[in-house]
């Protein structure tokens, strides 16, 4: 579960942004069938299968899709560098564990050894958004940053009520294709 | 009985977005449905609201829906904003608009009516975020309806911070299910408003701040509340009117009120001296920011946007300060919500007479069209807190609760704010009323029937301002109740 959180950490300069939001896609369902067969939550499983078809298949598809039709000589220029980018990292990550600390003392469940990671997670997402200029960059910053918030409620309370899960899902997904359409707008009126 | 009102709220606008979906050759006759179809939401909006400010029980459909006066209120003002939107929306006039844009303006203003009125009439926090975060995506994409650079990437950006800052609401919700989960109680029913309120007292202390704070901002960011309100001012002015009558008269409105929803069990955990403290500071900053930003406006849109901004600040200002503040911020919102509507309605015609957005570009309105530019007077100055309109009075008393709650420095500063924003806002509309207009601008006034269905609001807001209606206070009164016992 660390190494989920390691990912987006060290994939921050790598410009295969959706790669590493598919692999942590994968991660996260994994962790969420996980949950499912220890904590004795059936209906996880049928959540896990969901973030594997939603966010590991169509979601990266939708990316890579809109990733081939961009022009081939946009590099990826975020607004902090590297080094600066990876420092605030560490320094949220430890802002997470110091903000999860009450968190861990309510929790009873054996997961909560998690959940500073997934409010880390959360926290190096919204980095993401803020100091990313281009929008893949943004909108995977965003979708990481779901993917935080359902980290935390799998680990926090083995996930939360199924309605609202499918009404997340489905916004995430309406989400994504309206961002899509708007992104191709964006550059040929700007004649880009 | 109950489950008459509530599909009478509900289903009208969802069917008129089918309709406009399904009848794609005949786009009129789709904007015609949805113009008869969204009084039937509000007639039920207004009957609900009947019951429950007379001290009726709570509308209640199985575990789902429940709407107590809170919600009625909100759903009332949703209700109304909706239907003059769609009443003066395009398609129901024969000139001007092109028909490519019916279609689009009336499949999305009808689900972002419905993902308005769910979030306010549903029992369950969880799928209240859900359909707040839906808002964000239906009302993005009506944005660039007219395929603009400016207003694709108002939408963009508004799309970006909106879902970026509503998922923090996101972690908020789920931080406060976690922590319900955590005391033992059955977590099928955790977020479910009234499962909630009883469990309130037993929620663990520090994280129920943790929750708070993602909470607030996260809908403050949709709220408008400073410093998350950076998409406003674009979204709102690029927004067709319509849209914008929409956005600023209810959306934001909507978003304070699953604020006011939190605070409300959030305060039961741990007393009301956190949350008051971090809406104090939100709402003075943000009547700051607001304020201050009026003066340099140089288009009217924005200048509306930006009267939002400060009107929305002082309306979380006034929630954390006791009983008699929640009423006056209810009082507030629904106020600014009726002044506002008619102001970006009245903006749209603006615009479609002097094709230009500039305040500098459209004097003499007074001069080319008498209706039109007496009742933009008339709605900017209820926007600019003067008597006899409602915001005045709501003005007088949040001043009024936040001097008799302590806060005597606060109450000097956010009195200088508001005096502030009336000068702007005044000095603005007075060169747009007079002066010459250009030889070119047309003289003739259409569509006047639907001119004098703008004068209703601004009625009410006479009525309210001088006489505050009983229903209307008990209403009002009740709807407080359920933010602070």
């Amino acid at each position: 579960m660390l190494l989920l959180a390691l990912v987006v950490l060290w994939r921050h300069h790598v410009p295969a942004y959706v790669a590493a939001f598919r692999m942590q896609s994968i991660a996260l369902a994994f962790v969420g069938a996980v949950v499912a067969r220890y904590g004795g939550v059936p209906e996880l499983f049928f959540v896990a299968a969901l973030i594997l078809v939603l966010k590991a298949w169509i979601v990266p598809r939708i990316l890579s899709r809109m990733e081939a039709r961009r022009p081939a000589d946009a590099a990826l220029q975020p607004l902090v560098n590297t080094e600066m980018s990876l420092l605030v990292s560490g320094a949220l990550a430890v802002a997470a564990y110091e903000l999860s600390r009450p968190l861990a003392e309510v929790v009873s469940l054996p997961t909560r050894g998690g959940l500073p990671i997934a409010l880390a997670l959360i926290m190096v997402s919204l980095f993401v958004v803020v100091s990313r200029r281009q929008v893949i960059a943004q909108i995977v910053g965003f979708l990481m940053l779901e993917n935080g918030i359902a980290l935390l409620a799998l680990l926090g309370a083995y996930g939360v009520p199924l309605v609202v899960e499918l009404g997340v899902f489905l916004d995430v997904l309406m989400g994504v294709l309206v961002m899509q359409a708007l992104v191709p707008r964006m550059r040929r009126t700007s004649g880009g | 009985m109950d489950v008459v009102l509530v599909a009478a709220l509900l289903v009208p606008p969802v069917s008129a977005a089918l309709v406009a979906l399904l009848a794609s050759r005949r786009p009129a006759a789709a904007a015609w449905y949805s113009a008869v179809a969204m009084p039937v939401s509000a007639a039920a909006a207004v009957a609900i609201a009947i019951r429950l400010a007379f001290g009726g029980a709570p509308v209640v459909v199985g575990q789902a829906w429940r709407l107590d006066a809170l919600s009625a209120l909100l759903a009332l003002l949703i209700g109304l904003v909706t239907t003059l939107a769609t009443w003066l929306g395009p398609g129901l006039n024969r000139q001007s608009v092109p028909s490519s844009e019916t279609r689009p303006f009336r499949v999305y203003a009808g689900l972002f009516a419905f993902t308005m009125l769910v979030a306010v009439s549903t029992s369950n926090l969880g799928v209240m975020w859900v359909s707040i975060e839906a808002t964000t995506v239906t009302s993005a994409l009506l944005i660039p309806l007219r395929r603009t650079q400016a207003a694709i990437e108002a939408s963009w950006k508004y799309l970006l911070i909106g879902s970026v800052g509503i998922a923090l609401a996101f972690t908020g919700t789920v931080l406060a299910f976690v922590d319900y989960a955590s005391t033992g109680r059955d977590p099928a029913v955790a977020l479910q408003w009234m499962a909630l309120v009883a469990a309130a007292p037993s929620l663990h202390p520090e994280v129920a701040q943790l929750a708070f704070v993602f909470l607030l901002v996260g809908f403050g960011t949709k709220a408008g509340l400073a410093p998350m309100h950076t998409w406003l001012p674009d979204a709102h002015s690029e927004a067709p009117a319509p849209l914008s009558a929409m956005m600023s008269g209810v959306l934001l409105a909507v978003a304070l009120y699953a604020i006011a929803r939190w605070k409300a069990v959030v305060d039961l955990a741990i007393g009301s001296a956190f949350t008051d403290t971090m809406l104090l500071v939100v709402g003075t900053v943000t009547v700051f920011v607001g304020s201050a930003s009026l003066l340099s406006q140089t288009q009217y849109k924005r200048l509306l946007a930006f009267s939002s901004i400060e009107h929305m600040g002082l309306a979380c200002f006034a929630l954390a300060l006791g009983p008699l503040g929640v009423f006056a911020a209810l009082l507030h919102v629904t106020g600014h919500a009726l002044a506002k509507s008619v102001a970006f309605l009245l903006s749209g015609r603006i615009y479609d007479r002097y094709r230009s957005a500039d305040i500098d570009h459209v004097p003499g309105l007074l001069g080319t069209s008498p209706p039109t530019g007496i009742l933009f007077l008339a709605a900017v100055l209820a926007l600019a807190g003067l008597p006899p309109f409602s915001l005045f009075l709501s003005e007088i008393l949040i001043v009024q609760a936040a001097w008799s709650a302590g806060h005597p420095l606060l109450t000097a500063l956010v009195l200088l704010l508001i005096l502030l924003a009336f000068a702007s806002l005044l000095t603005h509309v007075q060169h747009m009323l007079f002066g010459e207009a250009p030889a070119d601008v047309a003289r003739d006034e259409g569509g006047r029937l639907r001119l004098a269905v703008l004068a209703v609001p601004l009625a009410m807001l006479v009525w309210i301002g001088v006489a505050l209606p009983e229903p209307l206070r008990m209403l009002l009164s009740r709807a407080a109740e359920v933010v602070g016992r």
